[in-house]
C-alpha cells in the first residue's frame, strides 16, 4: 500500500505532530471540563470546537471561550 | 519596576495557559512546514493529474515557503487573538486598582506588556524557526536556501510592531473582540499600502513577505532598512500612544 | 495637621452630578467614619482621593501634596481596600503580596517577614491554594492584607465590613481600632453601629455634600435629643399609656412610638415637660412601670435627621 509507505517514510515528522496536536486538544478538553463557565456557548459546543478544529479550535477557546476569571 | 511587572506578566501568560498553548502551536507549525513541502508532490501524484505533470522534487525552498506562509497568514493572527485582551482584560477586571493605589506607575504597566509580547514573539518564532530549520537541513540538504538566519531576522524585528499594535488596540478598546478587529484593521491598512509598489522598502509588511528573497540573495536585505526602522519606530510610537491614553483611563 | 483635605470638589458622571462642592478634612491620626446611603458619593470621593477618577473642579491634598488624576505619586502614602477587591486569580496570596511588596518598594530583606505577619493577621497563613478558589470573605481578608502591607499613613476602606460574617466583622473592627494613632483611617460604611464603635470623627454625606461632620459627641449634641424609654410589664399596659400620652397636647403626638411593652418619647429638656407628662399619665392610670430611663440618641437617629428632606 502506497499511502502506508508515505506515512512510514515520514514518521519523524508525523509522530511529533500527532503528539502535539493531541496534547493541545487534551489540554483544551481538560480546561473546558474543569472550568464550566464560558463567555458564551456551552460545554458541548466547546468540546466539539476544540476536538474537531485542530489547532485553531483550542486557540479560539483559550482566546474567546473561557470564562473571564478562569 | 518594569522588570517586576515583566515577571508578573510572564507568570500570567504561563499560568493562564496562553504561552503553553502558543508554544505547542508554533512547534506544530515548525513541523508542518517541511512536512507539507515533502507531501505536496505525493498528494498531487495521487490525484488524477498523475502522469500529466512532471513534478520537480521538493527542495528546502518549499519548506521555507511554507514557514513564512504559515507565520504571516496564520501564526500572526493566532498571536493577536490570544493576546488581544492583554490590557483591556485587566481594566475590565479592575485588577490594577490595588497596584496603582500603591503608587505603581501606569507607564510601567503598558511598557511591561509590550515587552512581554515582544519577548514571546521572539521566542515563539525562534522556536518554530529552529524546528523547521532542523528538519529542512535533514530532509532537504540542498543549497537552494543559503541564508536562513538572515532571512528570519526581519521577522523578529517585526515583533516590535506587532507588540505595539496589540498593546495599542487593547488599550483603546473594551473587549478582546474589538481589540482583534482593530489589530486586523491595522494589518489591512498595511496590505493596502502594499498595493503601491514604490512603498515596498518602507512597509513593515515586507519583513514577513520578502523573506524568500532574503533567503536566496543576501544583498537584498540591505534595501529594506527603512522598513526595519519604520517597524521599530511605529512599534514604539504605538506603545507610547497607548501609555498616554492609558494614563487617563478609569481602572 | 491634616492628613487629607478636600476643597470644593465637584464630580459628575454624564448628567448626574455626584458631588457638589464637597469639603472634607481628615485630621492626622483620626479614624474617620464616612457615612451615607448607597449612591451618596462615598466610593466616588474615595476614588478621587486615590487619583482613580478625574474631578470636575476642586482640589485634594494628601499630606499637603496635591493629588493628580492618573499619575499618582501621592498614592505612596495610601493603602486602599476597595469594596470588591480584585486580584490575579492565578497567584497564591503569598505571591500576590510579594508583588505588592515589590511595587511599594518594601526592602527585599523585610518582604517575607512582613508578608508572613500580614497573612497570619488576616488568617490566611496556611492557605496554599491560588486566589481563584477564594470565597468573598477570603478575598476581603486578602484585601485587608494588601491595604496594610506598606504601613500606609492613610488607609482608605470602602464598605470593608459588608462582605464579612459577624465574627470577621468584629475582628476587622478590632484590627482598625488597633491602628489608632499610627494610621489615619477613612472608612466608609452604611453600618452605623460600626462607626459608633471605632470612629472618632464622623462625616455624613448626602446628595454629594457633607451635611454634618464632627466627633460623635458633638453630632449628638447638635442633632439629636435624648430619648425617654418607659418599659411596662405588658404590651397592653404600654398601649393604654401610649394612648393617654398621645392625648397630651404638650407632647409631639407622632414622635411617640410603641414597640411591644416599650414606649419611646423624645425627651424635651425644657421644664422637664416630658417627665412631668409621663408621670402624670402613670398616676392617673395607676400604672406602675418596670423601668423609666433616658437613653442617648444613636447615630442612626442623627443620620436620619441630617438626611431628611427640609
Amino acid at each position: 500500500m502506497k499511502n502506508a509507505q508515505v506515512l512510514l517514510d515520514n514518521w519523524p515528522l508525523l509522530l511529533p505532530l500527532l503528539i502535539l496536536e493531541l496534547g493541545l486538544m487534551i489540554a483544551a478538553v481538560i480546561h473546558v471540563l474543569r472550568h464550566p463557565h464560558y463567555r458564551f456557548g456551552n460545554k458541548v459546543m466547546w468540546l466539539i470546537v476544540v476536538i474537531v478544529f485542530e489547532i485553531i479550535g483550542p486557540v479560539i477557546y483559550f482566546a474567546f471561550g473561557r470564562g473571564k476569571n478562569e | 519596576m518594569i522588570l517586576i511587572l515583566f515577571k508578573k506578566e510572564l507568570r500570567e501568560t504561563w499560568r493562564t495557559w496562553k504561552l503553553p498553548i502558543m508554544l505547542i502551536v508554533f512547534v506544530i507549525f515548525g513541523i508542518m512546514n517541511p512536512l507539507m513541502a515533502k507531501l505536496t508532490p505525493e498528494i498531487l501524484k495521487m490525484s488524477n493529474l498523475a502522469g500529466k505533470l512532471s513534478l520537480p522534487a521538493p527542495t528546502s525552498l518549499d519548506s521555507w515557503t511554507q514557514f513564512y506562509k504559515n507565520i504571516s497568514q496564520i501564526g500572526i493572527y493566532l498571536f493577536m487573538m490570544i493576546f488581544a485582551g492583554i490590557v483591556n482584560h485587566e481594566v475590565s477586571q479592575h485588577t490594577l486598582v490595588n497596584l496603582v493605589t500603591k503608587g505603581l506607575s501606569r507607564n510601567a504597566v503598558i511598557w511591561s506588556k509590550w515587552l512581554i509580547l515582544l519577548g514571546q514573539w521572539l521566542s515563539l518564532n525562534s522556536l518554530s524557526f529552529l524546528v523547521t530549520w532542523g528538519y529542512t537541513a535533514f530532509y532537504f540538504p540542498d543549497n537552494h536556501s543559503p541564508h536562513p538566519v538572515l532571512a528570519f531576522l526581519p521577522l523578529l524585528i517585526l515583533g516590535c510592531f506587532i507588540a505595539g499594535v496589540i498593546v495599542f488596540a487593547s488599550t483603546i478598546t473594551r473587549s478582546n473582540y474589538q481589540s482583534l478587529l482593530i489589530e486586523i484593521f491595522m494589518m489591512i491598512v498595511l496590505y493596502l499600502i502594499n498595493l503601491f509598489k514604490q512603498t515596498v522598502h518602507y512597509n513593515p509588511l515586507s519583513l514577513m513577505s520578502k523573506n524568500l528573497d532574503f533567503l536566496q540573495r543576501q544583498n537584498s536585505v540591505a534595501d529594506y532598512w527603512p522598513a526595519m526602522l519604520i517597524t521599530v519606530g511605529l512599534g514604539l510610537l504605538l506603545t507610547f500612544l497607548a501609555s498616554r491614553i492609558f494614563a487617563h483611563q478609569r481602572l | 495637621m491634616n492628613m487629607l483635605e478636600i476643597k470644593h470638589l465637584d464630580k459628575s458622571f454624564g448628567s448626574k452630578q455626584v458631588l457638589h462642592d464637597l469639603n472634607l478634612v481628615v485630621p492626622q491620626g483620626s479614624i474617620f467614619g464616612f457615612v451615607g446611603e448607597n449612591g451618596a458619593g462615598k466610593t466616588t470621593t474615595m476614588r478621587l482621593v486615590l487619583g482613580l477618577e478625574k474631578s470636575d473642579r476642586g482640589q485634594i491634598e494628601i499630606n499637603h501634596e496635591l493629588v493628580h488624576f492618573g499619575q499618582t505619586p501621592t498614592n505612596r502614602f495610601t493603602g486602599y481596600l476597595p469594596d470588591v477587591p480584585a486580584f490575579y486569580n492565578y497567584l497564591t496570596p503569598r505571591e500576590y503580596l510579594k508583588l505588592c511588596a515589590q511595587i511599594t518598594k518594601i526592602p527585599a530583606r523585610q518582604q517575607s517577614s512582613r508578608i508572613d505577619e500580614l497573612l497570619s493577621l488576616v488568617g490566611l497563613a496556611n492557605v496554599k491554594q491560588r486566589i481563584n478558589g477564594f470565597s468573598r470573605g477570603m478575598k476581603q481578608r486578602l484585601g485587608i492584607a494588601q491595604a496594610l502591607l506598606n504601613r500606609p499613613q492613610l488607609l482608605i476602606c470602602d464598605e470593608p465590613t459588608s462582605a464579612l460574617d459577624p465574627q470577621g466583622r468584629q475582628e476587622f473592627l478590632e484590627l482598625l481600632a488597633s491602628l489608632r494613632g499610627q494610621t489615619t483611617i477613612l472608612f466608609s460604611t452604611h453600618i452605623l453601629p460600626d462607626v459608633e464603635r471605632i470612629c472618632d470623627q464622623v462625616g455624613i454625606l448626602h446628595d454629594g455634600q457633607l451635611r454634618a461632620v464632627g466627633s460623635l459627641a458633638t453630632l449628638k449634641q447638635q442633632y439629636a435629643q435624648p430619648l425617654l424609654q418607659i418599659t411596662m410589664a405588658t404590651a397592653q399596659e404600654a398601649a393604654t399609656l401610649a394612648q393617654w400620652l398621645q392625648q397630651n397636647p404638650s407632647l409631639a403626638k407622632d414622635a411617640i412610638t410603641t414597640d411591644a411593652s416599650v414606649i419611646t418619647i423624645p425627651d424635651a429638656q425644657e421644664n422637664n415637660q416630658t417627665w412631668t407628662a409621663v408621670l402624670e399619665a402613670l398616676t392617673q392610670q395607676t400604672l406602675i412601670p418596670l423601668k423609666i430611663e433616658q437613653v442617648a440618641p444613636s447615630l442612626e437617629q442623627i443620620f436620619l435627621k441630617v438626611v431628611q428632606p427640609t
